[in-house]
C-alpha cells in the first residue's frame, strides 16, 4: 500500500498485489512525475532522471503506443476531479513487452483543482499471462472462478462463473443475484460455509437464462483476513449435471434393481399360474420337480398328486414308447416338440396333449398344450373326408355300373323279344353282348376289392413276357389307331409270382390312363427288365431281385400336384362320371400286396412313366398261363354236391348248373341245414360252400364238417373274403376257393377238378 | 468491459468510465460534506446497453423491488438518470446519510426526502461534471422518487422498449463501513447518444492534444 493511502478506509477494491512496487508521484501542475528506483527500473529510463522528476511527455513516451491515448485520458481524469486513478498498461522494453498496473488516487477537495497524485506501478506481466492461460483453461475446462472478500456485496467473477450460471458477462456480480440462482433447498454458492477453510460443496441451481436446473461443484479455499478487508474466498466452479445424473440413474437403478427382479418374478409366476397349458419341471430321473395349477384345470392334479412321481405314470404307453423312439432319433440334449401323447387325467379319461420338452441343466422343462379338441376334429374330418370319397365312389360306380346294366338288361330284353318273337338265331349276339358286360361289372367289383385290398389274390408263377404278348393284341385295339405300342421284353425275364389276373388288370388300367393322356395320339411303350435294388434304393422295397414292367406314354403328363395324389383311391383328373379315379390305387394296391411296388414318373407335356416292381419268384413252373381254351363244360356222373349259399339269387343258379352237369344237388340255405345234412349218411362228394353265411361261417362250416367227414372236398365261393386275403392262409387241405361273381364254366372245371382227385 | 462495443469504442467506453469517475468522485465530495463522514464511490465499470438488455440486465442481478430516484435533463443530450437501489438498501442508505440518529418511524417518514437528496447529490454531480468536463450546459429536474420493478423503472413514456439505450453504471458505494450497492443508469435516445459519442470525441481529442498531456 503507497504512503499515500495511508490515510485511507482501506476499502479500496484492488489492493496493491505483491511483486515489485514502483513508486510515484505525479506533478499535476509541473507536468513532472517522480519515481523511485523501481519505478524508473520498470518504465526502462535512468534511475536518477526518475527522481529528479521526468516530463509527463517522456513518461507517455515510453508507454506503448496503443495504451497511450487511454492513460492520457486516465490522468486527465484524475486532473478533472476523479479520485480514482487504475490502468493496466504496456512498457516495451529490450526483453519484449511488460504488462504493468497503475494504481493510484487523488484527495480532492470540492473547488479546488488537485495539484498531485500518488501510486504505484507493479509488473504484472507474468499475472496477464497467468490470466490469459487461466482464462482460455477456464474457457476449455468449464471452470469459472471467484473471489469474494466477506463483507462486500458483490463477487469478482470470470467469464465462464457468469456463463455456468446463465448470467450475463460482468466481472462483478451481486452476491445476492448468485444467491438467488441456487435452488430452495440448496446451501448458498457464495458465502455459505463461512467457517470452513476449504469449500468442497455440490449446488443446484437454476440457469438465469434458460431456467434449466444444473448441478454445478464449488470448490475453494478461504483465506484468513488481510488488512482492513475480510477473509478472501477463492474458489472455481464448474458443471457435474452429467455426472449427478448418471448417479442419480445409477442410485435409481439400484434401488430399483430388487423390486424389478420382484416384478419380474411375480411376472413369471403369474404365466406360471395362469397358463392354461401345461408346465412341468422334471428331473434327468423322470420325476415331476413342479408342475403349475394347469395341471388341475385340466387333468385334475394337485401339484402333490404329480410332483414326486415319474411322467411315464401319466403318459398313455403306447404314446411314450413313440415318444421314446423320437427322442433317441433326436440325440442327447435334443428337445422334443410337437408331439402328441395322451395323458391319463384323474378321472381315468384320456387327453391329447401336444407337448414341447426342452433338457436343460439337470433338468426337463415341459410345456404341454390341451388338443383334445383338435384331435377329436381331426378324427371328424378323416371320417368327413371318407364320406367325401364314398360320395365320390359311388358317382364313379354308378356311372360304371349303370352302363354295365344297361349292357346285361338290354341284352336280356333283346333275347327276349328274339325268343318271343322265335328268332332264336339272333339271340346269341345279344346273350354275348349282356355278358360281356355284366363280366366287366363283375371286373369293377375286382377292382373294388383290389383298391381295398381285401381281394383274394391268386399268386401264381408269372411269365410277364407272355402276358403282355397275350395281351398285345387287345392293348393295340384298346389304344386305337393314333398311338404306337412298343412292347420290349428282356428275354430272360425272371418269372414273378402274382395274380395273373390281377397284373393283366393293372397293365390295361395303365395302358388305358396312358392313352387318355395322349389324346392327340402318341407312343405307348412296354418294357420287362429284370432289376436287383439295394438297400434303401427304392421307398417301400426291400433289397431283392424283381422282374420291373413299364408302361412309359408320350403324353401330357402330370404336374407336381397330381403326381403326390395319384395314388389316393377316388382321385381322378377325369370328370366325374367318367373314372372311379380307382386305376392308379388299384394297381399300387395290387403292387404292395403282392410285395412289390409301384413308382411314376412324369413331366408335363413330355409324358409318365410307370414302373410296376414285382418280386422274382425262384419255384417251378406251377401252370402255364395260356388258359386252355374251354371245352365243353366237364360233366359229372351223378356225384352228390351239397350247397350251402344263404342268397336265393345265387343259390338256385349253382344248383341249376349242378343238375345240368349231371351232378346230384343237394341245396341247403345255412349253416345248421348244412351239418344236418352232413351229419346225416347222405353220400356228399363235395360240398360248396359261401365263405359269408350267418351264423357259422363258410371256414367253420367245413371245419365241423370234416369233424364227421375227414376227407370231403370243400369249394368256398366267396364275394367278399375279409379273413382270405392270402388263399394259402385261409384254405386247409382239400379245400378251394372261387371269387363270386364266376362264370360257370370256371365252377363247372373246379367241381369236376375237386371230385376227381 | 466490452457491453458498449456497439455503441462505443473501447477508447470511447474508457473516456466515458474517467468521466464517470469524475462525476463520482464529485459526488462522493459533496456526500462527505454533507453526511460529514467518510464517503467513497467507486465506478467499476460502465455499459451502454439497449434498453430491452437493461431490464434483463436488472432482473437478473436484482430480484426483489428497486427503489430508485429519477432526474430528467436536457441540453446538449437529453434523457433521464437513475440512481438504482435495492429496496433493502434503502433504509441503509438513509440511515448511512442521515447518521444513525433518527428513530425508525421517523426515518421512515424522511424516507424518500432522503433518497431523493442523496440522490440529486450523485446524479447532479455525475451529470454536471460530465457536462461541464465536455463544456455543454445541461438542466436538470427536481428529483423524484420512483418504486417497483426494473422493466417499470425503465420505461419512458414516450418511446417503447426497444429503442433507446441506457448508459449503465454499476458503482459501490462505502458509507460508514457500510456496504451498499447501486446502480446508476442514464436512459437516452439514439440521438443524444450519438451527441454524447461526438462530445466524448472532442474531450479525448483535447486531452490528448499535443501541448497538453494532463488536461487543462
Amino acid at each position: 500500500m503507497a504512503a499515500a493511502d495511508a490515510g485511507e478506509s482501506g476499502v479500496d477494491p484492488e489492493p496493491p498485489l505483491k511483486g515489485a512496487l514502483g513508486l510515484w508521484a505525479w506533478d499535476l501542475v509541473g507536468e513532472t512525475v517522480r519515481g523511485d528506483a523501481r519505478f524508473a527500473a520498470l518504465l526502462g529510463v535512468p534511475a536518477e532522471d526518475a527522481l529528479a522528476g521526468l516530463p509527463a511527455q517522456a513518461f507517455f513516451a515510453r508507454v506503448h503506443p496503443d495504451d497511450r491515448l487511454r492513460l492520457t485520458i486516465a490522468v486527465a481524469g484524475v486532473a478533472q476531479g476523479a479520485e480514482v486513478f487504475a490502468r493496466d498498461f504496456r512498457i516495451p522494453g529490450e526483453d519484449g513487452v511488460r504488462w504493468v498496473s497503475a494504481r493510484g488516487r487523488a484527495e480532492h477537495q470540492p473547488d479546488r483543482r488537485p495539484r498531485a497524485f500518488t501510486g504505484v506501478l507493479t509488473d504484472i506481466s507474468e499475472q496477464k499471462r497467468v490470466e490469459e492461460r487461466l482464462r482460455i483453461a477456464q474457457g476449455a475446462g468449464g471452470v469459472g472462478t471467484f473471489e469474494f472478500v466477506e463483507g462486500f456485496a458483490t463477487v469478482a467473477v470470470s467469464d465462464q462463473f457468469c456463463r455456468l450460471l446463465g448470467l450475463r458477462v460482468a466481472a462483478s456480480l451481486p452476491v445476492h443475484t448468485i444467491n438467488a440462482l441456487v435452488e430452495p433447498d440448496q446451501p448458498p454458492l457464495i458465502g455459505g460455509a463461512a467457517e470452513e477453510t476449504t469449500i468442497d460443496a455440490e449446488v443446484r441451481i437454476r440457469r438465469a437464462d434458460t431456467g434449466e436446473v444444473r448441478w454445478l461443484a464449488v470448490r475453494g479455499e478461504r483465506r484468513p483476513a488481510a488488512d482492513a478487508v475480510g477473509p478472501t474466498t477463492l474458489g472455481a466452479i464448474y458443471d457435474i449435471t452429467a455426472a449427478k445424473v448418471a448417479e442419480a440413474r445409477l442410485r435409481e437403478l439400484a434401488r430399483t434393481l430388487e423390486e424389478r427382479v420382484e416384478a419380474r418374478t411375480q411376472e413369471r409366476d403369474r404365466l406360471w399360474n395362469a397358463s392354461r397349458d401345461l408346465f412341468g419341471v422334471v428331473g434327468r430321473d423322470g420325476v415331476y420337480r413342479s408342475v403349475n395349477p394347469a395341471w388341475r384345470r385340466l387333468l385334475g392334479y394337485d401339484e402333490a398328486d404329480v410332483v414326486g412321481r415319474s411322467f411315464q405314470d401319466f403318459v398313455q404307453p403306447d404314446d411314450l414308447a413313440a415318444a421314446q423312439r423320437q427322442w433317441v432319433g433326436g440325440g442327447a440334449g435334443a428337445a422334443l416338440e410337437d408331439f402328441d401323447a395322451r395323458m391319463r387325467a384323474k378321472d381315468g379319461a384320456w387327453r391329447w396333449v401336444n407337448w414341447t420338452v426342452i433338457p436343460q441343466g439337470e433338468a426337463f422343462y415341459a410345456v404341454g398344450r390341451d388338443v383334445t379338441e383338435r384331435k377329436q376334429l381331426e378324427q371328424q374330418l378323416r371320417q368327413s373326408q371318407k364320406m367325401e370319397a364314398v360320395g365320390q365312389l359311388t358317382g364313379g360306380i354308378a356311372h360304371d355300373f349303370n352302363n354295365m346294366l344297361t349292357g346285361v338288361l338290354g341284352g336280356l330284353d333283346m333275347i327276349q323279344r328274339r325268343l318271343s318273337e322265335g328268332r332264336i338265331a339272333d339271340a346269341g349276339r345279344f346273350i354275348t353282348g349282356a355278358i360281356t358286360s355284366a363280366e366287366r361289372a363283375a371286373a369293377l367289383t375286382h377292382r373294388l376289392l383290389a383298391f381295398s385290398r381285401q381281394q383274394t389274390l391268386d399268386p401264381q408263377s408269372v411269365d410277364a413276357n407272355a402276358l403282355v404278348g397275350s395281351m398285345e393284341d387287345l392293348l393295340r385295339r384298346t389304344l386305337g389307331e393314333r398311338i404306337d405300342l412298343a412292347v420290349e421284353l428282356d428275354p430272360g425275364l425272371w418269372r414273378t409270382a402274382v395274380d395273373a389276373n390281377q397284373l393283366e388288370s393293372a397293365l390295361l388300367n395303365l395302358a388305358i390312363n396312358a392313352r387318355d393322356a395322349m389324346a392327340d395320339g402318341g407312343k405307348l411303350t412296354i418294357e420287362t427288365a429284370n432289376v436287383r435294388l439295394a438297400e434303401g434304393a427304392a421307398d417301400g422295397l426291400e433289397a431283392g431281385e424283381y422282374v420291373q414292367l413299364s408302361v412309359s406314354d408320350t403324353g401330357s403328363g402330370m404336374s407336381p400336384e397330381v403326381m403326390a395324389r395319384v395314388f389316393d383311391p377316388f382321385f381322378t383328373t377325369k370328370p366325374l362320371g367318367q373314372g372311379t379315379g380307382l386305376g392308379l390305387s388299384m394297381v399300387f394296391g395290387f403292387a404292395r400286396q403282392s410285395g412289390g411296388d409301384v413308382t411314376i414318373y412324369s413331366e408335363v407335356e413330355r409324358g409318365t412313366t410307370v414302373r410296376l416292381y414285382l418280386p422274382r419268384h425262384l419255384g417251378e413252373d406251377v401252370q402255364d398261363l395260356a388258359r386252355p381254351v374251354a371245352a365243353a363244360p366237364p360233366t359229372g356222373s351223378g356225384e352228390a354236391v351239397l350247397v350251402v349259399e344263404d342268397d336265393p339269387s345265387v343259390r338256385p343258379v349253382v344248383v341249376e348248373l349242378l343238375r345240368e352237369l349231371g351232378y346230384e344237388a343237394i341245396e341247403v340255405s345255412s349253416s345248421e341245414d348244412a351239418l344236418q345234412v352232413l351229419r346225416s349218411p347222405r353220400r356228399i362228394d363235395l360240398m360248396v360252400s359261401d365263405v359269408g353265411l350267418p351264423g357259422l361261417n363258410g371256414r367253420q362250416l367245413a371245419e365241423r364238417a370234416r369233424e364227421a367227414r375227414p376227407d370231403l372236398p370243400v369249394l368256398f365261393m366267396t364275394g367278399y373274403a375279409a379273413g382270405a386275403a392270402r388263399r394259402s392262409e385261409f384254405l386247409g387241405p382239400g379245400m378251394e376257393m372261387i371269387s363270386k361273381p364266376f362264370a360257370m364254366d370256371a365252377l363247372a372245371q373246379k367241381i369236376r377238378e375237386m371230385i376227381g382227385r | 468491459m466490452s457491453g458498449g462495443a456497439a455503441y462505443l469504442s473501447d477508447l470511447e467506453v474508457d473516456a466515458l468510465t474517467e468521466l464517470v469517475n469524475i462525476g463520482v468522485s464529485r459526488a462522493a465530495a459533496s456526500l462527505r460534506q454533507m453526511v460529514g463522514r467518510q464517503v467513497f464511490l467507486s465506478v467499476p465499470s460502465v455499459e451502454v446497453v439497449s434498453r430491452s438488455d437493461a431490464v434483463t440486465l436488472m432482473a437478473e442481478r436484482e430480484i426483489g423491488d428497486l427503489v430508485a430516484v429519477r432526474q430528467d435533463f436536457t441540453g446538449a443530450f437529453a434523457g433521464r438518470a437513475l440512481l438504482i437501489f435495492p429496496e433493502a438498501n434503502s433504509l441503509a442508505l438513509v440511515r448511512a446519510v442521515t447518521g444513525d440518529e433518527l428513530s425508525e418511524p421517523e426515518m421512515r417518514d424522511l424516507e424518500d426526502e432522503a433518497l431523493a437528496e442523496t440522490g440529486n447529490v450523485v446524479l447532479n454531480n455525475c451529470l454536471a461534471t460530465m457536462a461541464n468536463m465536455l463544456q455543454r450546459p445541461l438542466d436538470m429536474s427536481l428529483p423524484g422518487v420512483l418504486r417497483g420493478a426494473s422493466a417499470r423503472l425503465f420505461q419512458l413514456e414516450d418511446a417503447p422498449a426497444s429503442e433507446g439505450v441506457v448508459l449503465f453504471l454499476y458503482i459501490n458505494f462505502a458509507i460508514s463501513e457500510r456496504d451498499i450497492r447501486g446502480y446508476i443508469a442514464v436512459l437516452m435516445d439514439l440521438p443524444s447518444l450519438d451527441a454524447l459519442k461526438t462530445l466524448i470525441g472532442e474531450f479525448i481529442a483535447r486531452v490528448v492534444g499535443p501541448s497538453s498531456a494532463a488536461g487543462a
